[in-house]
């Protein structure tokens, strides 16, 4: 600041600036519709917060941090951007930032896709600052900038620093319906692993990898954190998601994919600001909350009166109030204006009107009698006599005549006329008919069809031509004769839709203006059976691909081992535990077994057949554990159509080496395989059944180990498997007589089951 | 050619000057009057004007646009204000060719002004004599319209340098007399950090014995470094909770203040709990002074109207953000200043000199010129 500064020294001291540049890359279209009908001629950033548009916000933000250079990334309304940001004061001289606005390819749908441009566009020559274009901060954002460079002196892999605040989980500002676990290492505050949370449904658990508690003496899972998605980047990032062309969300896909990713070697830290605030409007209720935060002035000094970034000055009054300091607002003298109001100029409120907790923006009217409360008045807006406006959003030029009710969460888009004595309904989004617009209207929109490019144009057209074709007359009637609105229907989800959990209507819901959702908060015990369901579809998901890929290697006839390569991979790729790997190979071996008509011996070497040629399989899924494997065997038998091949399997394993007398003893020890436990009696007395079976087998071994030890040494193998396997299916070993007759009934049980099935197969 | 005061107002300098006051970085009164001198000079170095009332003009438009940053920065204006008050004065000079016996700063004070009657200002005008021998001022020369800036730039750079000196050795000028105000063991209170009261209570260190009580100052707790600071110095030092100062007001010689400005009635704008300790001081007739440079003396008198003139921070301080659950439910107001009425002070000590609340507008009538009171 030191006005001796020559000339000279300037142009060095220009050089060394160049080189420090700060630059950040704002994403400025939001990838999503929460604001809809609001951002259908307007982009999301340009909607006004406290009468500055939002890019002014996070331009402001980003100036307040030191940053110089930015670039605008934007895609949807992409000429409005420009433009506004053309007319902004911050592409003055004296601004002392460089703004260059960036127009994507109309196929970017996701962050990722953007951060992909930015990679081809090769704009990056540092570290730099990612945030969104609704950004709304005071954090400084220079000492995270310098603490990452720091980091990266020591630590190549450190690509990323993420800016996270500390709140309450009841914290307004906190996004209920999209907010994240971290698990951070407290001394270097590394970010561990990274999963996101869904508001509905609930989630209940999150699953932090086994490798992280095991390294990391000391962790933090932190779910009370706001992501402010401010992120310091370093040059790789943009690099990295080119590579993973899949990744799409920042956080959802990039930096878990990172943490989770075995092969990238990169880390991620965090960076939880103990000073400052930072938040993001991601839909329509942090709009609320930050609105208000903006007003309680925690995010001082980016407050109305002191450094607004729309340039306007108001004067703060006691109780959070603003009022535009012009002295153009009309304020009667019997109205009421409650804590935390902001008032733009040139705004009227007439006699007995309250207005309480609310924004309104430049030149509104609120009249006589009416009452504005918790709601978002965008400039030009005006609100008859005796009206009831409250929790909406009403955007600028709209006229709500007399009389009329506008329920908590309602959004009206621009333009529209709704009234008089009408009655919106709670959550009603309206937008102005394009049809009934006059010749001056549609001359003001060919010209804004003009600015806009084509595809983005269709889309909305297209949407606009749905919403309008799909309109209940009935409810457009309770709008009032004067209307001119279209009623944007409630969201629903299509059955073949397939719609990302975070944009689930009931998960939106937690992100609308005034919703308090406790109906959705109250169905939380109800959570713990629907996370259940999502479990067990993994693994139904999982057994349906072992099944396919076994049907495939035993089609195909590929060797044990390709097989078990294959199924290795599966388990990693759905991290199922290794039991159920087991459970879906014995399934698919068991099932691949052929019952046949007479039993005996066709059975039999149908069954050597089978566990000779796959039995080795089981052993080579990962892990060596013959108990279970009697266990799972079991388990299937007694809940499938081949219980009576049981003993048979069994006496096959044996033959086979894969399960051994000891396994079997083991196994009929354990309390669980006489079906102790198991619900329906029915599967129990299967369980029991197999128990006997196994029972015989033991009493048979004993008989050979007194008896025939030498013998079945210098016995061969097929030999030595005659007896065994004989052994259940034609009883020529004594046996007690208890046993006998259950082992007829068994007998008896199996053949009516054998029949029912050679039924079956004859009927098909 | 003059330069266009509104383009002058738009220069890099000054806007990024503007931008950093907006947003709160550059703060201190002492801080923004010295990066407000040092626009000044940048700017009058490089501007053109062929009169006086250009050149006035032009710094006036700089003024303003500084002063619409950051309203509630007394400083800024009062430094601007100073500024033209010495280049008409140095004009005046000049354009005299005789050098006018100039009341010099530290003539400037209450005993004086009751010797001497009226400052020098109002005799200016009527010497019209002017000395042929001295360069004569050619204003508003058509054949060489910088003539008039050429031969006076060099003078306005010299009474920049003085509002510049005077910023800087203010803390020495005030802190001179120090031990005078402050007696041997004596108990002094003092709220929150400030430099000048700090500077002061070292400089009566060496020859006094004396114990200050230093109350926290929530929510800043800034009154922490502050004691820290001082027992550094070896003056025995206490720090107490701000909830005990009347307790111990029974004990205390001196309530010793900082100002963050002072208004042409005799009030003053000064760090939260300044009232508390003012209030309870009068309880107790326990004298309060208030130590202050002269560039913090404010012609606005009645901004203690206006709520806001206050200046309310961010509630974080006071209620964390993550209390969430109270964050929906509690409205927090959290001033960064008191306004401290005239009636409860009892003396300003600047460097210039002591003064009573009720002789502030004359100081004010002395260091600024009437026609600079709005910018």
């Amino acid at each position: 600041m030191s006005p001796n500064t020559s000339s000279s020294t300037g142009k060095d001291k220009l050089i060394v600036d160049e080189e420090e540049v700060l630059q950040a890359v704002i994403l400025a279209d939001s990838f999503n519709k929460r604001f809809k009908p609001l951002t259908t001629h307007k982009p999301r950033c340009l909607l006004p917060i406290c009468n500055a548009p939002l890019l002014d916000w996070t331009f402001e933000s980003l100036a307040l941090a030191g940053v110089q250079e930015i670039f605008v990334i934007c895609r949807s309304h992409a000429e409005l951007v420009k433009t506004a940001i053309k007319n902004s004061k911050w592409s003055k001289p004296g601004a002392g930032l460089k703004i260059v606005p960036i127009v994507t390819a109309k196929e970017t749908f996701t962050p990722g896709d953007a951060m992909r441009d930015i990679y081809t566009h090769g704009i990056i020559t540092s570290d730099f600052v990612l945030v969104t274009g609704d950004l709304v901060s005071n954090i400084r954002i220079g000492d995270v900038v310098r603490e990452h460079k720091e980091r990266r002196k020591t630590d190549k892999d450190a690509i990323m620093t993420m800016v996270v605040k500390q709140s309450g989980v009841n914290h307004r500002t906190r996004s209920r319906g999209d907010s994240a676990v971290f698990v951070i290492d407290p001394e270097t505050s590394k970010c561990l692993h990274y999963e996101a949370v869904t508001g509905y449904p609930p989630k209940k658990y999150a699953s932090i990898p086994r490798e992280i508690l095991n390294e990391h003496p000391e962790v933090e899972i932190r779910n009370d954190l706001i992501d402010c998605s401010i992120d310091i980047c370093s040059v790789e990032v943009p690099s990295l998601f080119q590579d993973n062309f899949d990744y799409g969300d920042v956080r959802r896909d990039f930096v878990h994919g990172v943490l989770t990713s075995d092969l990238l070697m990169k880390s991620i830290y965090c960076y939880i600001a103990k000073e400052g605030y930072a938040a993001r409007v991601r839909d329509t209720r942090s709009y609320d909350s930050i609105s208000k935060d903006i007003l309680a002035r925690w995010t001082f000094p980016l407050v109305p009166d002191d450094n607004h970034p729309g340039g306007h000055s108001y004067e703060h009054l006691r109780g959070n109030k603003y009022i535009a300091k012009d002295n153009s607002v009309i304020l009667s003298r019997t109205c009421k204006i409650g804590n935390n109001t902001l008032i733009g100029s040139k705004s009227q409120i007439a006699d007995n009107a309250q207005v309480i907790a609310s924004v309104l923006g430049q030149q509104c009217i609120v009249g006589a009698g009416s009452i504005v409360r918790n709601s978002y008045l965008f400039d030009g807006a005006v609100i008859g006599p005796n009206c009831v406006v409250e929790h909406s959003i009403i955007a600028s030029g709209v006229h709500i005549k007399e009389r009329t009710r506008v329920e908590r969460g309602c959004l009206i888009a621009d333009g529209v006329v709704v009234g008089p004595q009408a009655k919106l309904a709670p959550f009603s989004r309206l937008s102005k008919r394009r049809q009934d617009s006059d010749e001056e209207d549609e001359e003001f929109e060919d010209a804004e069809e003009e600015v806009k490019t084509a595809t983005t144009e269709d889309e909305v057209d297209s949407e606009l031509e749905d919403v309008e074709a799909n309109q209940d007359p009935e409810a457009l009637a309770k709008l009032g004769p004067g209307t001119n609105a279209i009623i944007w229907p409630l969201p629903t989800v299509d059955e073949d839709e397939d719609i990302d959990e975070l944009e689930h209507p009931d998960n939106q819901r937690l992100m609308r203006i005034g919703d308090n959702a406790s109906d959705l908060v109250l169905s939380d015990p109800g959570s713990i059976t629907s996370s259940g369901q999502a479990d067990s579809a993994v693994i139904s998901e999982f057994q349906q691909e072992v099944k396919q890929s076994l049907d495939r290697a035993f089609a195909e006839g590929h060797s044990v081992d390709n097989a078990a390569v294959e199924l290795k991979t599966l388990r990693m790729a759905s991290n199922v535990s290794l039991r159920l790997v087991r459970e879906a190979v014995i399934a698919a071996i068991v099932s691949r077994i052929k019952i046949m008509a007479g039993g005996g011996i066709p059975q039999r070497q149908e069954i050597a057949s089978m566990i000779s040629r796959w039995g080795g399989l089981i052993d080579k899924i990962g892990g060596v554990d013959p108990v279970e494997t009697v266990e799972i065997l079991q388990e299937y038998c007694a809940s499938s159509d081949r219980l009576p091949l049981f003993g048979q399997i069994l006496a096959a394993l044996y033959q086979d080496d894969i399960v051994d007398e000891d396994d079997i003893r083991a196994w009929h020890g354990n309390s669980k395989s006489q079906g102790q436990g198991v619900k329906p009696t029915s599967l129990q007395d299967n369980y029991n059944k197999c128990w006997v079976t196994g029972a015989h087998m033991i009493k048979q071994f004993d008989e050979q180990d007194s008896d025939e030890e030498s013998e079945e040494d210098s016995d061969d193998g097929s030999e030595s498997r005659d007896p065994v396997v004989e052994n259940p299916v034609t009883k020529e070993l004594p046996s007690a007589g208890a046993n006998s007759s259950e082992e007829n009934s068994c007998e008896e049980n199996s053949d009516e089951e054998d029949e029912g099935n050679t039924d079956e197969d004859d009927s098909e | 050619m003059a330069t266009d005061p509104s383009s002058v107002a738009n220069q890099r300098v000054v806007e990024t000057l503007a931008s950093r006051l907006r947003r709160r970085q550059v703060v201190g009164s002492r801080e923004t009057a010295l990066e407000t001198v040092l626009v000044l000079r940048q700017v009058i170095s490089k501007v053109r004007f062929s009169n006086i009332d250009q050149l006035v003009e032009i710094i006036r438009s700089v003024g303003r646009k500084l002063v619409e940053a950051q309203p509630k920065e007394h400083t800024v204006g009062n430094t601007v204000r100073k500024v033209l008050h010495h280049i008409r004065e140095e004009y005046h000079t000049a354009s005299q060719g005789t050098a006018v016996v100039s009341t010099s700063k530290d003539t400037l004070s209450i005993a004086k002004f009751v010797l001497q009657g009226q400052p020098r200002k109002q005799n200016v005008p009527q010497k019209t004599t002017l000395n042929k021998s001295q360069v004569m001022l050619k204003e508003n020369d058509e054949d060489d319209p910088d003539a008039f800036a050429r031969t006076l730039k060099p003078v306005l750079m010299e009474a920049i340098q003085d509002v510049l000196d005077e910023l800087e050795t203010v803390y020495d000028n005030i802190s001179k007399n120090a031990k005078d105000h402050i007696h041997s063991d004596e108990i002094i209170l003092i709220i929150g950090k400030s430099s000048t009261v700090e500077a002061f209570l070292k400089a009566a260190a060496p020859y006094r014995k004396y114990t200050v009580i230093v109350a926290d100052t929530a929510p800043s707790y800034s009154g922490h470094d502050m004691a820290q600071s001082l027992s550094s110095a070896g003056i025995s030092t206490v720090l107490v909770p701000d909830s005990s100062i009347y307790a111990l007001m029974s004990r205390i010689n001196k309530v010793m203040l900082g100002a963050h400005a002072i208004l042409a009635n005799g009030g003053m704008f000064a760090i939260t709990g300044s009232l508390l300790a003012a209030t309870a001081a009068r309880a107790h007739s326990t004298p309060v002074v208030v130590c202050a440079g002269q560039f913090k003396l404010t012609p606005q008198w009645n901004l203690y109207h206006e709520y806001g003139a206050l200046d309310f921070a961010d509630p974080s301080s006071v209620l964390g953000f993550e209390e969430g659950n109270l964050v929906d439910k509690v409205d927090v107001v959290n001033p960064f200043y008191d306004y401290v009425r005239p009636e409860l002070i009892d003396a300003f000590i600047t460097n210039d000199g002591d003064h009573p609340p009720s002789s502030v507008y004359r100081l004010i009538k002395e260091a600024y010129d009437d026609e600079d009171y709005e910018l």
